[in-house]
């Protein structure tokens, strides 16, 4: 394989999130070249006049002439027809802790089947995944993996879950939601990994037929979202808001960055925002940010920096907060909140202590909100 | 500083009734267009003073439009035989844009070989992207190595269209087919992303030449192709000043709107900006004033 033919492969994915592909998939899956892209119809778009469409799958709205892509790069108007162009088309497929995403309250110490196609609907410059998320379907390897193929692929690896993460779910929309009906159907579950970017409508149809629901929340400044993202902080706050009031689990993750979106007092809004929109309940990581992709220039974000929003959140009352990417710190472990024990105790992805007793701290009873089993 | 000139070469008839090219007049056309740009007293002589017969040549085309909307294959042919004068040998032309299936799409028969004039896209095996991101500004992209390998001397031989998010693609824009993800660049009307894509070393030290195909013109609701709103125009537009060329690629679009009482790109809020951005940028001149506009008719 060309490297400058295929920007990565999904093995490369592997490499990139920091992990290695299941290696039976390697064999049962040829991830082969991506000229036969899919033809499915998008499942939100309107037809417009002289075959123009509009996506109404994320804020975009993207409106489209003939044979012009959305922004996301994997949809496409065909002759006033809006496709998906990579429905069943995996780009990545591994076996990945359910801590890797990360989901700190959702079956800890299971694995999720994980999967993602190429594209995104934003563009982060510090993205760790640009080499899948920011390419067109064509130019990177993948697999056909239709929806069944996922689920019977994640019950032969012993998977407790499926999730859709790496690039942007949302723009894999179909092939995700379908995937997660065939999964709910054979009795696994389905985490969506999601910088929460979607619309309304799509979202609580979603939200209909998965389990766990993870938001990069990436500042809680819109400047920053315009500038860094090219997105938008209003729809992502809507998104959270629509996700705790359903049954959903949903998780935060908040990539601190230096200088750009660490201000205390910017967290300390975001934390409050955050216990009167979801409540104090929702697990919060702040994670620690590498210099990657187009954000070179600044270093890792230095762990007081971490320890201090960590603090700011605590005091604004959120009761699970985590900090990720610092392997062995003390913060990667759940407290808990009525007396102060250790119940979950964690280094990176592995679980090397799991103290619940039915969801609740063994020795106070203090209930942990989470979905264990 | 000596006005930067455009050639604008009109060429009535060349389009014939059946839609075919009249091949004579294409000549011609190119002929007075370089002839004018360059000041030379031939075809040759004008091309040899914009390329050396050591030059390996990327005409980059526009063919995302299908058969109906993209650089015509006898325009693109055209030009690479208007080398053949100049000491620049066949093998060392390369008519490209982004994927095989656009250029078939477009009624280009794919040619690969090690003689001959080279048509082919950037997935073809052996091409592809740069394995280094060009990180720089608002752009985080990846280079086609055509562009950024093969050439060494490129021609952006543009479709001049109304771009609903860019105001108008031409000349600069055409580049975005240079990189692996134009998709991302289309937000604030593609400015300053084009200025930028442009200023890229991959583009800005090998850019020498812009021809713009505005045989066909589609003046609104761009850049699908809508028969009621494409105008025969029959015009060929040279210049080595990017900015300049599409700047008067751009002028023509509202003439044309004008003239079928649409409204103007300003008043649609979506006039070309990236056009003054790339002027900021010492990429080029656009204004009227600072741009001699030659007229011919071939
Ligand atoms: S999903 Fe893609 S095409 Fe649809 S609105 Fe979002 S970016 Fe645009």
């Amino acid at each position: 394989m060309n490297r400058r033919r295929f920007l990565r492969t999904a093995a490369g994915a592997g490499v990139v999130l920091g992990a290695g592909p299941c290696p039976f998939l390697e064999e049962l899956y040829a991830f082969g070249p991506s000229a036969n892209l899919s033809d499915v119809e998008a499942r939100y778009y309107r037809k417009l006049p002289d075959r123009e469409v509009e996506c109404v799958l994320c804020p975009r709205n993207c409106r489209l002439g003939d044979k012009e892509r959305g922004y996301c790069g994997v949809r496409e108007n065909r002759d006033g027809r809006y496709v998906t162009l990579v429905y069943g088309k995996a780009c990545a497929a591994n076996v990945d802790p359910i801590e890797k995403k990360p989901f700190f309250h959702f079956r800890p110490g299971t694995t999720s089947f994980s999967i993602a196609s190429a594209g995104c609907n934003v563009n982060c410059r510090f993205c760790q995944n640009w080499e899948i998320s920011q390419v067109r379907p064509e130019q990177v390897r993948h697999s056909d993996l239709l929806p069944e193929a996922v689920v019977a692929a994640a019950l032969r690896t012993g998977c407790a879950s499926i999730a859709y993460t790496y690039s942007e779910p949302v723009v894999f929309y179909e092939y995700m939601y379908d995937t997660a009906v065939a999964a709910r159907r054979r009795g696994l579950k389905s985490a969506v990994v999601t910088g929460g970017h979607i619309n309304r409508e799509p979202l609580e149809a979603l939200l209909e037929v998965v389990d766990a629901v993870k938001v990069d929340l990436k500042a809680f400044r819109d400047g920053f979202y315009r500038e860094y993202v090219r997105g938008e902080l209003k729809p992502v706050l809507e998104a959270i808001r629509t996700i705790a009031a359903g049954k959903v689990w949903l998780e935060i993750v908040y990539l601190v960055i230096p200088t750009l979106n660490d201000d205390p007092a910017e967290i300390r809004d975001m934390a409050r925002w955050v216990r009167e929109a979801a409540g104090p309940d929702v697990p919060v990581h702040f994670s620690r940010f590498q210099p990657m992709y187009m954000m070179k220039n600044l270093p890792p974000t230095p762990v007081s920096t971490l320890e201090k929003a960590r603090a700011v959140a605590l005091e604004e009352g959120l009761r699970f907060v985590y900090i990720g990417n610092v392997p062995g710190h003390a913060a990667e472990n759940t407290v808990c909140p009525g007396c102060g024990r250790t119940l979950i105790e964690r280094y990176v992805f592995d679980i090397r202590r799991l103290d619940l007793k039915d969801g609740r701290c063994p020795y106070c009873r203090t209930a942990i909100p989470g979905v264990w089993t | 500083m000596a006005k930067p000139k455009v050639i604008v070469v009109r060429v009535r008839g060349i389009l014939e009734r059946s839609g075919d090219i009249d091949p004579a007049r294409l000549r011609r056309a190119y002929e007075r267009g370089i002839r004018a740009l360059t000041g030379a007293a031939s075809l040759d002589e004008g091309l040899g003073r914009l390329f050396r017969p050591s030059d390996r040549v990327g005409l980059k085309i526009n063919t995302i439009g299908g058969r109906k909307i993209s650089t015509r294959p006898e325009v693109a042919l055209g030009l690479a035989a208007a080398f053949k004068g100049t000491g620049v040998p066949d093998k060392s032309i390369l008519i490209w844009d982004r994927t095989n299936r656009e250029l078939r799409d477009a009624g280009y028969a794919l040619s690969l070989g090690s003689s001959g004039v080279k048509i082919y896209g950037t997935d073809t095996d052996g091409a592809g992207y740069e394995d280094e991101l060009y990180a720089k500004g608002n752009i985080g992209s990846l280079f086609a190595s055509i562009q950024s390998r093969f050439a060494t001397a490129s021609v952006s031989l543009a479709l001049l269209k109304d771009h609903g998010l860019a105001g108008v693609t031409a000349g600069m824009k055409n580049y975005f087919g240079a990189i692996h993800n134009p998709n991302k660049y289309h937000d604030d009307h593609c400015d300053p992303f084009v200025a930028e894509v442009f200023a890229a070393p991959p583009v800005a030290t090998k850019h020498r030449l812009t021809v713009l195909d505005a045989l066909l013109v589609q003046y609104h609701r761009g850049p699908a192709y809508h028969a009621q709103w494409a105008d025969r125009a029959e015009t060929l537009v040279f210049g080595t000043d990017p900015v300049a060329t599409d700047a008067v690629g751009w002028r023509m679009i509202e003439a044309l709107r004008a003239a079928h009482g649409l409204p103007t790109l300003a008043e649609e809020g979506r006039e070309p900006r990236y056009l003054a951005t790339a002027e900021r940028m010492g990429l080029g001149r656009g204004g009227s004033d600072a741009v001699e506009v030659v007229e011919e008719e071939a």
